[in-house]
């Protein structure tokens, strides 16, 4: 068999590598015969993310993109190796935790070496006295969050993801879990890191609850979606097990009512761990069991920690959404959601009847947040072939929010799935920067909006890419991500 | 999910298809007809290619959980990698008869039949009963990879899986043979793993026989339940033994089949259930057997626990927690023992882990299996205890080839009828 029977998707830019026996022989002495393979069942296991798109990809036998080696180091020793090989060869290296980025960052457009982390899965130690763990960067959310709940600690950090992503991952890709509102994002989780830069070098950032020892460079790497170094290591910060957990629910007349509730809560410097609006359609698509929620916008809440902090946290929000029209549904939406948050269907379910579907997560300060949500949903209605486009917000700050579209539909005729995926990408990125928001929340950049950098960046993308062509100067770490307009057509 | 359930669930469609233009709705319900003839194999096979496509593009919901990943750190072991080259030899994407494709064919067996995926999908299904029905077309097509073949030659010849009838050795081990006299209350089916561990099969028996049961062991007679061959998909062979099987529990007269091994228990009940084969008594493991014995105050427990065996843990056998949905027999007969100190691991009864020696990885892929066992043991170990108790010749066996050169001597690997017997 050969694997270029099957269609690649990114095929322009890959390299030859003129000797690949060469190669794998000297990746061989890195890190030891039984941890490089070029056999195909394994180049095919890593020619994928979780872009929904490629679940399309998938069951029409086509492959999103092809690496030439696998390895499987574990020690950042071994990784710095590699990395000097690849430089000297100029050799394209792709780091992959366990897949789940939706946006291609582990996709390997150029072809090269996937750097594999599922070996740094140690859980290195838990500091109680400082409220730490740390742990290498290949484990697994839920094993750590496992490990960590039997010890009787949280690290707060739960995203939807958390069963098929790794701590590696969250760290690239700036992400956020489902109970962020109270925990904060990854970026305000982390406290230390091992990072191993392009050329090989192996730095440590240590860990301090804060510091004033210059600029805050660690925080280049937390979103650097593996193309500035790669973590092997992280000191994140861990919270007992909370004491109490409170269910609370209410359904509002518009999305308007909706966020001025949160807006208001979040004033009173009360933090619900989970918040959840989800606009009309998703409420009927949720909750079709609440009569109180029929055509209105249902906002979940779940409050935990201290139970006395808990109690005064739940009486301020039950007050603030009555004040603002709230109708109390009770626990049942609640439970609803906790007892099917992990039970993900649509990759599977839409596919077979080619739909294109995906989500898109966007920012927006509050004063704009409704105009962002209402300037995506009319300028995705406009397209053809779209058959849904809806919204929930599930991430909320004193600032701002985090916004999450979900759209669905088929290729007109003429139009290849992935044009009119494209297409319905483009729409609500442009339609977001048009209202006053921003293009990514937590999913972060990799392919999907790379040729959006520009706008949203303005002159300081050129800093950014002149930070990225000192630290790889060969450009040899994850290409066709960030930097790059690989899709095209994006930038105003 | 009834009708009127599924119409309220999808409701919400309904106006997001009604503003859909007419071009959009007629591409989409042509799509949901041709759904079948776009992505379904036009031959008729044994794959379940529905389930396996609804696996394969799942993101992984289990993949923590799944032991073969987690010990091979390798993406290829991946729950839905494995379904997605299962579907692609089911519709020829990849050719099953190319020899340069082995390694694909490979793949479908190597999963160790722990089923921990089972508790976390979304569908509720497990991966290796989707694989199974790949292996099925395999097996017809004569695509059954070579190593397995040594094992069904056993079969056939020494009745077990061993290259020689293992039961033939009870004498030089001393295991006592009780023939049946066709009165039996109780069967004690002797699991052909458990043959390794004849301390194990002299406690069970020292046990039966101080409750006063009247049993048999016909270990003359005995011979494999072919639960291997399930898990290979060799049912003809499977057949064969499932009505011998049969023969020999209904020659006892027993009212309950007791076994020692969880693996044989499934084999009798469910597996000869899906080939048509059904024994009409109860069959179930012997330390639910033993709990009730207990209970019933058949079994006095009256000696003090050695204090070498006094820390002890608990590695839930997957088929026992998982398939036949027993974890408390094995706690319920530990906490009448006074002094013993249990230190549960961390995964444990439905959330066990496996030992790597369940169904027939280790058969597929042996170092991924030990690797599989060292994480388990490690897992055990982190528990503080040095103990490791179980309920299954399998376990038994597997996390033997987790210990470390360390461990040996520092750690004992035990049945819970062997810590038992020392205070009956």
């Amino acid at each position: 068999m050969d694997l270029r029977d099957f269609e690649l998707i990114y095929k322009k830019n890959r390299i030859e590598i003129k000797d690949k026996s060469k190669i794998a022989s000297k990746l061989s002495k890195i890190v030891g015969n039984e941890n490089i393979s070029t056999k195909e069942v394994d180049l095919l296991a890593y020619s994928k993310d979780s872009t929904l798109l490629s679940f399309n990809w998938e069951i029409e036998g086509k492959i999103a993109g092809l690496a030439d080696f696998i390895t499987w180091p574990d020690t950042a020793k071994q990784i710095s190796e590699i990395l000097k090989l690849a430089n000297k060869e100029k050799i394209p290296v792709i780091p992959f935790g366990e897949g789940s980025g939706v946006v291609g960052g582990a996709i390997p457009l150029y072809g090269g070496i996937i750097i594999d982390m599922k070996k740094f899965n140690r859980i290195i130690k838990i500091n109680d006295a400082n409220l730490t763990v740390t742990a290498e960067a290949g484990i697994n959310g839920m094993n750590l969050e496992r490990y960590l709940n039997a010890k009787g600690y949280t690290s707060g950090h739960i995203p939807q993801s958390l069963y098929t992503s790794s701590l590696g991952g969250w760290i690239a890709h700036r992400a956020a879990g489902q109970f962020s509102t109270k925990y904060g994002k990854i970026e305000d989780i982390i406290l230390g890191m091992e990072v191993v830069l392009p050329e090989g070098e192996v730095i440590n950032f240590k860990t301090v609850a804060r510091a004033s020892t210059g600029p805050q460079l660690d925080k280049l790497f937390i979103g650097g979606e593996g193309t500035l170094g790669i973590v092997t290591e992280a000191t994140l910060k861990i919270w007992p097990y909370p004491e109490k957990q409170t269910l609370i629910s209410y359904a509002f007349p518009n999305i308007e009512n909706s966020f001025e509730a949160v807006r208001q809560i979040l004033r009173t410097q009360t933090y619900p761990a989970v918040v959840r609006i989800y606009d009309q359609f998703e409420t009927a698509r949720h909750f079709p069991d609440i009569e109180e929620a029929k055509d209105r916008v249902m906002i979940i809440f779940v409050c935990e920690g201290n139970s006395k902090i808990v109690d005064v946290e739940e009486s301020i929000t039950r007050d603030i959404c009555q004040l603002n029209s709230g109708i109390d549904c009770g626990e049942k939406p609640v439970n609803h959601w906790i007892e099917s948050r992990f039970r993900v269907t649509e990759t599977s379910s839409m596919p077979p009847y080619k739909i294109v579907f995906d989500t898109i997560e966007v920012a927006s300060l509050w004063d704009n947040a409704a105009k962002v949500y209402h300037t995506v949903l009319e300028s995705m209605n406009k397209l053809k072939g779209i058959l849904m486009i809806t919204a929930h917000v599930s991430h909320f700050y004193p600032n701002g929010v985090g916004l999450y579209f979900s759209f669905g539909g088929v290729p007109p005729k003429d139009t290849s799935n992935f044009e009119f995926y494209q297409t319905c990408w483009d729409t609500t990125i442009k339609a977001v920067v048009d209202a006053g928001g921003s293009i990514a929340h937590h999913h972060g950049i990799g392919i999907n909006r790379s040729h959006w950098m520009n706008e949203e960046w303005g002159k300081a993308m050129n800093t950014l890419r002149q930070i990225k062509k000192i630290l790889d100067p060969n450009n040899i770490l994850n290409p066709g991500k960030i930097y790059v307009d690989t899709w095209g057509g994006g930038d105003t | 999910m009834g009708i009127e359930e599924t119409l309220k669930k999808y409701s919400w469609m309904a106006p997001l298809l009604q503003r859909a233009d007419r071009e959009t709705r007629s591409t989409l319900l042509k799509n949901f007809r041709q759904r079948k003839k776009n992505f379904f194999p036009d031959k008729e096979l044994h794959a379940d290619v529905d389930n396996l496509i609804k696996c394969m593009l799942c993101p992984n919901m289990c993949r923590f959980d799944c032991g073969t990943l987690q010990a091979s750190n390798t993406e290829s072991m991946s729950p839905a990698y494995k379904s997605r080259i299962a579907y692609y030899l089911s519709i020829g994407k990849i050719d099953p008869i190319d020899p340069a494709n082995k390694d694909f064919i490979n793949l479908m067996y190597k999963c160790s039949n722990e089923e921990n995926c089972k508790v976390w999908c979304p569908f509720e299904f497990s991966v290796v009963s989707l694989l199974e029905t790949v292996r099925d077309d395999l097996t017809n097509a004569g695509l059954m990879p070579d190593y397995l073949k040594p094992r069904i030659k056993n079969l056939k010849e020494t009745e077990t899986i061993e290259d020689y009838n293992i039961y033939k050795t009870y004498k030089e081990k001393g295991i006592e043979n009780i023939e049946t006299d066709g009165s039996d209350e109780v069967y004690y089916y002797i699991g052909c793993e458990m043959m390794k561990f004849p301390e194990v099969v002299k406690a069970n028996i020292a046990i039966l026989k101080k409750a006063g049961v009247k049993f048999s062991t016909n270990l003359d007679k005995k011979m494999c339940c072919s639960g291997p061959m399930f898990n290979i998909r060799e049912l003809g062979i499977a057949k064969e033994f499932a009505e011998k099987n049969k023969q020999l529990i209904e020659s006892t007269g027993a009212k309950i089949v007791v076994s020692d091994c969880p693996g044989c228990v499934v084999a009798l009940t469910n597996r000869y259930e899906s080939i048509g084969v059904e024994i009409n008594v109860r069959i179930i493991h012997i330390v639910d057997f033993i709990a009730k014995l207990i209970e019933d105050g058949k079994l006095a427990i009256k000696g003090n626990i050695p204090d070498e065996f006094k820390t002890i843990t608990i590695h839930d056998p997957c088929l026992m927690a998982r398939n036949l949905k027993d974890n408390s027999s094995i706690r319920s007969i530990i906490s009448k023992i006074s002094g013993l100190e249990l230190k549960e691991p961390i995964f444990n009864k439905e959330l066990t882990h496996c030992c790597g020696w369940s169904g027939t990885l280790h058969w597929a892929d042996r170092k991924l299996a030990i690797k599989e066992s060292q994480n388990r043991v490690q897992e055990l170990k982190d528990t503080g205890a040095n103990n490791l108790l179980s309920a299954c010749p399998l376990c038994e066996l597997g996390l033997m080839y987790g210990l470390t050169e360390n461990d040996k001597g520092n750690i004992n690997i035990l049945d819970i009828s062997e810590l038992l017997i020392k205070i009956l």
